[in-house]
């Protein structure tokens, strides 16, 4: 396997030149003399891309990757244990639109006598902005692990207090009650689970794609499905396609040389499939408007489950994924947001969501996305054709989590940039 | 006896309006494109004060406007998809502006409410209908097959310039349509009777009075079409989703959206801005030349 997780040079590049990491200009520097004055500079500076030998993040908090856990800071104390819960008003939820089965959320609102109201957000940018503006007064908040370190460094999530969260330890995963990205569950638990892969019609691909030696090639040999090709929406899991086409694995790259081959790699796409670029697979693979999609695992469960037109059998949409390690896997979160005036509530609903049969039918009755839930016996599913059998691919079990799997997590300033400005010259179509 | 700065401040209301919803915000959008960005949340920080701009970041962004670059390619792409939008436009908005203004008669409030009848349907929902007549298996293709017009036609919704075009005039051709029918209202018909007293034959009387005196609501309709236009991104991405048909709006859109670097949008939007500044002044210097004429 290539470079896993493939930091940035250390220190970057910028200010001091090729090679020459901000704390080694610092020494320098000192002993020159001069650090007195460039001291308290210099600092900033390492602090804003280095900290601890990692490579930083928002607020200087080291970058989290699955060989490199990270232990978040704690800005206040979690709340006290066996306190009762808050009733009466309002317990606001947010979270993106048709994630959640507001059944289930109506049920925690019946059960502790408050109010509930969903509040949405279209991706996850928009949340980050509106909570970190205080657009919205949420009590708790869907994240994603890539924008954890945003949200605790700029203190907009609460420490969660495990006493009231017993399905954490009993319900979840064992990979996930401490991930590499929260070491100790400080702010989080897991929500759902999903990898990246390829998506397609078996009726109207002639290819069995998971038999090529190089599934993801398929996208570059797919001049017959032209126009009926597509890629999600994103800068990181676009570039990431083309990169793992390339056997490379280091998806967390800010190497300018990696992302331009990458380009290279998608523009090639254009004569040859012309591909969309969206985020609705689900839905299009489903009704046949698309025939090969990059997508992610819940995308084809979801299609499944509730956009096949009438008439069409499940048995069409099929899955393929590379084995741990060779493609992305990712999971979303809840935490409690720092404005919260029923923090104990929001420790409930925290442990609602982890509770199995709330997890099951959330999944099954709703998002079509796996929560990581031992007793989910995802084979039994299968058996019973809730999920199709040959969708068994989209399924994810404990163990495709750990230190050697691919995640796409938060990059440097400057590595975002890099990404955007390749994936902005992509889709410029030039 | 009023006073006179009575009517003076019946302006009031319009330049609060401007000043608060034009010249502010796009100061900010200014100040984005010379700002900072918050470290943490990398929300754009609009810097106020010229004094402290960082043109750096802009200059960055301006190099790479330039022949053979993205954006150069960009802009261009949607100058021409804006371009033949407008003129299909007036080529269809035109004959139904005249028809209704010259011959509609009784039936004219009728043809009017028809006009207006696309805006009680949200422009996304009439986007979407598109998405079912153009799709490989839709109503278009399968009537070209079935006429033989046209026996295997093309996927109309991957990256075809055609359908995002298409798409552009049967959002936009109400609003060129109204300010046509106003222009053509407002000429006076005994100019069009003297020109034929005259001796001018009918195609002579529309080419030398009846299309010179509506230019300001060709003009009119062209700009209020082509200013949203020009900003459009969702027309391109529902109808197409590629790459190869992606206008300006989705590029400033990439970089608003999110990520370190809302300088650059906006930066896109100031140049899209003095673009379309100079479309209308061209517009606004026809206007006062054809009041000063009529004067």
């Amino acid at each position: 396997m290539a470079d896993n997780n493939d930091f940035p040079a250390q220190g970057g590049q910028g200010a001091f030149g090729v090679g020459m990491s901000r704390r080694r200009a610092l020494q320098s520097l000192t002993s020159a003399g001069l650090g007195l004055a460039a001291a308290p500079w210099l600092s900033r500076m390492a602090w804003a891309d280095e900290a601890g030998g990692q490579p930083s993040g928002p607020g200087g908090l080291p970058l989290a990757r699955p060989d490199h856990p990270v232990t978040l800071p704690l800005y206040e104390d979690p709340i006290k244990s066996g306190l009762k819960p808050e009733t009466g008003g309002t317990f606001t939820v947010f979270n993106y639109a048709d994630y959640l089965d507001k059944k289930l959320l109506d049920e925690f609102g019946k059960k502790y006598k408050v109010k509930t109201l969903l509040t949405t957000f279209s991706d996850m940018d928009q949340a980050i902005t509106r909570l970190a503006t205080r657009a919205v007064d949420v009590d708790v908040t869907e994240l994603t692990p890539d924008r954890l370190d945003q949200a605790v460094a700029g203190k907009l999530l609460k420490p969660i207090n495990h006493s009231y969260l017993p399905n954490l330890k009993n319900n979840v995963w064992p990979q996930l009650h401490s991930p590499f990205y929260d070491v100790g569950s400080r702010y989080t638990v897991p929500y759902t689970v999903y990898t990246t892969g390829i998506g397609w019609r078996s009726d109207k691909v002639g290819e069995d794609i998971a038999k090529l030696d190089n599934p993801w090639s398929i996208f570059w040999k797919a001049q017959q499905y032209k126009g009926m090709a597509g890629l999600i929406n994103s800068p990181r899991e676009a570039l990431g396609l083309a990169m793992l086409y390339r056997h490379f694995y280091g998806l967390n790259t800010e190497d300018p040389k990696r992302l331009d081959q990458a380009l290279a790699d998608l523009k090639a796409l254009m004569p040859i499939c012309s591909p969309k670029v969206n985020n609705t697979e689900y839905q299009t693979l489903a009704q046949g408007s698309s025939w090969l999609h990059q997508a992610w695992s819940g995308d084809l469960l979801t299609g499944a489950m509730y956009y096949l037109p009438k008439g069409t059998s499940s048995k069409v949409l099929r899955y393929w994924t590379a084995p741990k390690g060779k493609a992305p896997i990712q999971n979303d979160c809840w935490a409690i947001s720092s404005t919260t005036k029923k923090p104990v509530l929001a420790h409930l609903w925290l442990n609602f969501l982890l509770e199995e049969k709330v997890a099951y039918s959330n999944f099954v009755n709703f998002t079509g996305y796996q929560p990581p839930i031992n007793s989910i016996d995802t084979e039994a599913l299968v058996n019973k054709g809730l999920i199709p059998e040959q969708l068994h691919t989209a399924v994810i079990k404990p163990d495709d989590l750990g230190p050697t799997s691919l995640q796409y997590m938060t990059l440097t300033s400057k590595g975002q940039a890099l990404w955007q400005n390749a994936y902005s010259r992509f889709i410029s179509g030039t | 006896m009023y006073p006179r700065w009575l009517w003076r401040v019946f302006a009031l209301p319009g330049v609060l309006w401007l000043l608060l919803l034009f010249v502010v915000p796009f100061y900010a959008v200014v100040g984005v494109a010379f700002g900072r960005v918050d470290p943490i949340f990398q929300n754009p920080i609009p810097v106020w004060n010229p004094f402290h701009w960082n043109t750096a970041q802009v200059l960055e962004t301006l190099a790479r406007f330039v022949p053979g670059h993205a954006y150069w390619v960009v802009f261009l792409r949607t100058t021409e998809y804006v371009a033949l939008s407008v003129v299909i436009c007036l080529f269809i908005g035109y004959p139904v502006a005249y028809y209704i203004s010259r011959h509609a008669r009784r039936s004219k409030t009728i043809l009017l409410v028809l006009l207006v009848l696309p805006f009680w349907v949200s422009y996304l929902m009439r986007m979407l209908a598109w998405i079912d007549l153009l799709a490989p298996d839709g109503y278009v293709n399968r009537f070209l097959m079935w006429s033989h017009i046209y026996p295997h036609p093309p996927n109309w919704l991957s990256g075809n310039p055609g359908s995002v075009i298409l798409a552009l005039v049967y959002g936009y051709i109400p609003y060129m349509i109204l300010p046509l029918l106003a222009a053509l209202d407002r000429i006076d018909q005994r100019l069009l009777e003297a020109s034929r007293d005259l001796g001018a034959s009918p195609m002579q009387t529309f080419f030398r009075v009846t299309l010179p005196l509506s230019k300001t609501g060709v003009l009119g309709g062209s700009v209020i079409i082509a200013l949203p236009m020009f900003g459009d991104y969702y027309t391109p991405a529902i109808i197409s989703g590629s790459p190869r048909t992606s206008m300006i709006g989705n590029q400033i859109f990439l970089y608003f959206h999110g990520g370190p670097q809302p300088a650059v949008g906006a930066t896109l939007t100031l140049v899209l801005s003095l673009f379309l500044g100079v479309l209308m002044a061209y517009y606004m210097y026809s206007v006062a030349k054809t009041q000063r004429l009529a004067q």
